[in-house]
Order: C-alpha cells, then structure tokens, then sequence
C-alpha cells in the first residue's frame, strides 16, 4: 500500500519523527455495517513541527486526531487497524491505563469549543490542579504555582483570581486560554489542537493562533493542527496533510502546497479561496458533494468530483505515494 | 440573592392563602366537634349552648380573624374532642413524624442515588435493567397498596418485622421504606439520566484528554454535574414525603402528624386540624422554596448571577 521507507519530517533538524501515523483505519458501527470515517492514513510529525491537517467538515480530521489520543467515542467508532507510533510505543495497543499516563503529560489535545469543553461546576484551578497532581507528585499549593504560571504565560488577564473563577465566569477567548494551559501545564512533546480558533471571534482568533505559535516554539513541542481555514494554516504550519472523505490525498511542506498543489483537490480549496494578487478572479467551488461514508466509490474517492478522473480512478484506489517529501493520492495529478 | 428573596415573599403569600383555604374547607364538609365531645344524648339547647361557647356560631371570617390573632400570639389553643394541649401534640407527634420522615428522606437518596449511578455507568446491561424495572415498579405501584403488601408479606408471612407500631428501629424499617419508594424510584431515573446525560458532555472529553482516570470523571466531575438537578429536587421530595405520610402512618399506627390530622378532620376537631393542615402546608411551601436555594447553591452558574 503506501511505501514508507524514506520518509522524512522536513522541518526537524535530526528527522525522527515523534509521531508516526500508519495506515490507520478507524471505523463507525451503524445498523447498515462498519464505514471506515478514517482509511489508510498515514503521516508523521517531526520534533517541533507542526503539521496542519486540513479539510471540510466530516472528513475525518477529528476522528484522526481522537483516535491518537484514544479519545473515541467507542462504542460505535473504533480503530480497526493501523499503528500510531510514540517513543517506541503503538498507541493503539497500549492498555488504558498507560495510555493515560501519555494523555497531557506527553500528549495533549485542546478542543473546538472552549464554551461546552470545561467542566462547568468545578473552577479552573480545581481541574488544573488534578490534572498535575494525576501526573506528578506534587502538593496542592506546587500545583496552584505551576498553574496560575501557565494562566499568565498564555496570557490570561489577572491570572491569580481566574485560579479560582468558573468557566462561566470567563469569555471564549479566556476559556480557550484556559483550555490552552491546561494542556500545555506539563509541558508536553505534543499538542492536539482540534480547530482551536474555530468558535472565537475573528480578533480573538488571531490572538490564541499567535499564542499557540509562540508556546509550540518556546517548547520546542511538535504541534498537530486540525483546521478547515487555509489561512490559518498559511500563518502558521510547516506541513499540511489535506483530507478528504476520510483520507490524506496529499501532503507537503506548506509553501509547496500552496505554489505546487497537485491533487485536483487541493487545487479545488485553493481556487475557491479569494485572493488579494488576483482581484476579480471568480471563485471556483468544487462541483458536486461529499459522498455519504455508505456510498463511498469502489476507486478514488474524489473520482466523482474530480474533473481529471480517468477509468482507472473509478476502479482502483489510488496509493498514497511518498516522494521528496511530498505524499500524493493520485492518478492524475495536473500541474496548477 | 434576589432570586431567593423574592422566593420568600411568594412562600409567604401561599402560606396565607392556603390557611384562609383550610379554614374554610374544613367548616364546609359538614358536622362539627360537638357530637364528639358531647354524649349522644344531649340536648338541642345544650349542643346550641356548646357551640356558642366555642364561637363556632360566629361568621366564618370573624372565626378566621380570632383564630389567626390567636396564633400569631403562639397561643394553638386546646384540642376540641379531648382538651389536649395543641403545643404539646405538635412537639410529641412531631417528632415521630421527624424520625420517620428523616429516615425516609435518607432512603431515597442513600438507595436512589447509588442505584442510578450504577444503572448509567452499566448502561444497557442487566444491571441497568432490573433497577430501571424496580424504579418503575416502585413509581406505579401506590403507597397504601405497597404498605399492606409489605405488611402481608414481612410481618405476616415472614414475621420478621412488627406490623405497626412506634418507635423502635424494626418498627420504623417498613413505614420508611413504604414513605421513601417513590421517591426512591424518581431519584433512580434522575440520577441515571442526568448521568449519562453528562457523561456525552464535551466537558468529559477534556478530562479524559487530561489524563484523569475514570473513577475520578464518572465518580466525581460528571457526578457533581448530575447532582444539580437532583439537590435542586431533593426539596420536591420533602413535600412528597410529608403528602404520603398521612397514609403511610395512619396504615402503620405511627403516632406521627399525618396520624392526629387524619384523627382530627374526622372528629371535626377544628384547632387540630387547621392547624396540624397548616404545619403540612408550611413544611411543602419551605420545602419547595428549599428546592429553589438549593438550586442555587447546587449549580455555581446560578450563584453570582
């Protein structure tokens, strides 16, 4: 299926990845049969990278990013083959218990929408603080010092007094401020950011995108972006995997992507976004819609979409192929 | 704050209302005391004589006034039928009534809670299924007929526990169970629901991300969620207690409030029974204004606000 070997992280300066995603299947159990929302995909994340996987809504970004914390909601989604590769370990075969040993001290996730994410009777120093003292050996008052530190170093206003505020009592862009230093309080290798911006407003949105930039490089910590906003991943990644219908129909670094898209896909996002050099150009959007996961073609699953579908992509599934850096799932590819 | 002051200003005005109403209802049913108190042979003139004496001749509102002047002094007056001291019933009575409801308010949350966490975390299993059977069982079935079945099956079949009486702790087991069933089966599905409601919050899902262990999420973050409905209710469950326990002692001869309420209304005894309907008014009213504090004090969102 996908040749792996040769593959390098661009970015990191030794080239081990900290993360290796494979071949990962993760499936949804309906009454109609198991769908596979998340098929063969495959990247890596080098040390203090971030990567940005990008696509619409439902194809698979989130699931991707959950089934490497195991977060999913199973039942009814479950992995059902793959590795995910961390410091030695399959993720996928480790028993709970040690996967929650990874979750915030090694791995950590932020979520969507910071209104519905924390917990709403218990205030923001009382889950910060058991979440260190799970981890570490650490006193209540160590832990109120090591939190109310992370507040102010993501740039929460009065830090002290929001130790004890609930969530209710802070704006969206202080609750994502807060979500942001929990995750980041045991500085870990990782950080999960699952559209982190998508549910603030637009100033907002570039504040906590600058703060995330500027923690990821301070920590040197390697970073997993999941956004469906190409400018975000314009300001910010150094790689960018696009998804479609459950899958990574290309990779590359970010500025070969956007100058150099080769998948008909990506060329499709990036003709209808707008742009400033290029005033008047009519926006083209991609024909057609997503397929249901029941309905999936038996070849590529853009095939129906795509203007440069051959025979062969109605038939056969195109491989994910690495070369230079650069993953591909195609046939076809065109020049832009 | 505001909220719960305006709370007491409307607990107040039912009050006042429902003692207007229980004043007139009780005159309205018909007969009065003086054929419990005099011998069936009295006379015309003397029952005529008896009933000037105890003002029962004067119009209703001028009745209502004495009696209210009368009670905000703390003077209850003197039962009709036997002379009996109202203060000294209220104390006496009240405090088997007490036992007994405080036994049966403890069941319900010491059984409800519990068994509706089980049920929830073993969802769908046979667990969950043979609880959630009980609690509708123990919804539909009605307190009077599951006091003579508990009756009929542990004191007559079994004998292993007394079928009346007060007030040792083998005679309280069978009323506190009978008073606190429903109420048991009400907090069952309300703890079940309200915990899996939480438990698919996405709050649950930054926790797990945090690395919590699942003892910690189900038994103490989404528990604590769930809670806020249950505490906000747990007042609900007071007034249901005090409206079922007019049945439950009078079936099981527990010399309780709901017992010389009963006792009184039959007898006409009009003092008694105003005022023990009051005290069951008052205890329903503060129990449901308990339920609006503890609202507030259950759900932080509400505190500040």
């Amino acid at each position: 299926m996908s040749p792996d070997g040769g593959r390098v992280a661009t970015n990191g300066s030794n080239g081990r990845p900290v993360l290796s995603v494979r071949q990962l299947h993760t499936a949804v159990a309906t009454p109609e049969g198991s769908f596979d929302v998340v098929r063969d995909v495959s990247f890596d994340i080098g040390p203090n990278e971030v990567l940005c996987l990008v696509g619409e809504s439902g194809c698979g970004k989130t699931i991707t990013a959950l089934s490497v914390m195991r977060l999913l909601p199973t039942p009814p989604v479950r992995i059902t083959s793959g590795e995910i590769l961390f410091d030695g370990n399959d993720l996928t075969q480790l028993p709970e218990r040690r996967v929650r040993d990874v979750r915030a001290e090694r791995i950590s996730m932020i979520f969507q929408d910071p209104l519905t994410s924390l917990d709403p009777v218990f205030t923001v120093g009382q889950v910060m603080t058991e979440v260190i003292r799970t981890h570490r050996d650490a006193t209540k008052a160590e832990a109120r010092d090591m939190s109310v530190d992370i507040l102010r170093a993501v740039g929460l206003p009065a830090p002290t007094e929001r130790f004890d505020s609930y969530p209710h009592e802070l704006s969206g862009g202080m609750r994502q401020r807060v979500m942001i230093a929990t995750a980041l309080v045991l500085d870990p290798e990782i950080l999960i950011a699952d559209e982190p911006t998508t549910a603030l407003d637009v100033t907002v949105q570039a504040q906590i995108l600058e703060r995330l930039r500027s923690e990821q490089q301070e920590r040197a910590m390697s970073m997993l972006l999941i956004t469906h906003d190409l400018a975000v991943v314009a300001s910010i990644a150094d790689r960018v995997a696009v998804m479609y219908a459950g899958e990574i129909v290309e990779e590359a670094p970010v500025d070969e992507l956007f100058s150099n898209p080769r998948h008909p896909y990506t060329q499709g996002l990036l003709r209808a976004l707008p742009h400033a050099s290029r005033k008047r150009r009519e926006l083209v959007p991609i024909a057609g819609l997503v397929p249901p996961m029941q309905m999936m073609p038996p070849g590529c699953r853009f095939a129906p979409r795509c203007p440069h579908a051959l025979e062969q992509c109605w038939t056969d599934q195109p491989p994910h192929e690495v070369e230079a850096g650069v993953g591909l799932r195609c046939f076809n590819p065109q020049p832009f | 704050m505001k909220r719960i002051a305006a709370r007491s200003v409307y607990t107040l005005i039912v009050l006042l209302l429902s003692s207007i109403a229980v004043f007139y209802a009780i005159r309205l049913s018909g007969g009065d005391a003086v054929s419990a108190r005099l011998p069936a042979s009295a006379s015309y003139e003397d029952r005529e004589e008896f009933r000037e004496l105890l003002g029962l001749n004067d119009p209703v509102h001028e009745q209502y006034f004495r009696y209210m002047g009368r009670l905000l002094t703390f003077d209850l007056g003197k039962s009709l039928t036997n002379n009996a001291d109202i203060f000294e019933m209220l104390t006496h009575h009240g405090k088997n009534s007490l036992i007994l409801g405080a036994a049966a308010f403890l069941l319900v949350f010491v059984i409800g809670v519990p068994l509706g966490i089980l049920a929830a975390v073993r969802r769908n299993s046979w667990a969950d299924g043979s609880v959630m059977t009980f609690s509708v069982a123990g919804m539909a079935v009605p307190n009077f007929w599951l006091a003579l079945l508990s009756v009929w099956l542990f004191a007559s079949t079994l004998g292993w526990l007394p079928s009346a009486g007060c007030c040792s702790l083998k005679q309280l087991i069978l009323p506190a169970v009978v008073l606190a069933m429903e109420g048991i089966a009400l907090t069952v599905r309300m703890t079940r629901s309200a915990m899996l409601e939480n438990l698919g919050q996405d709050f649950v899902r930054t926790l797990r991300a945090g690395g919590l262990s699942e003892a910690s999420i189900v038994g103490k973050h989404v528990l604590r969620n769930a809670m806020v409905p249950i505490i906000s209710l747990a007042g609900l469950r007071i007034g249901q207690i005090v409206g079922y326990a007019l049945v439950v002692e009078t079936i099981f001869g527990w010399p309780g409030l709901g017992q010389v309420l009963v006792n009184a209304v039959l007898r006409r005894d009009y003092p008694v029974a105003q005022f023990f309907s009051l005290v069951l008014i008052a205890i329903v009213v503060l129990s449901n204004w308990l339920a609006d504090v503890g609202y507030t004090v259950a759900n932080p969102r509400l505190r500040k606000a």
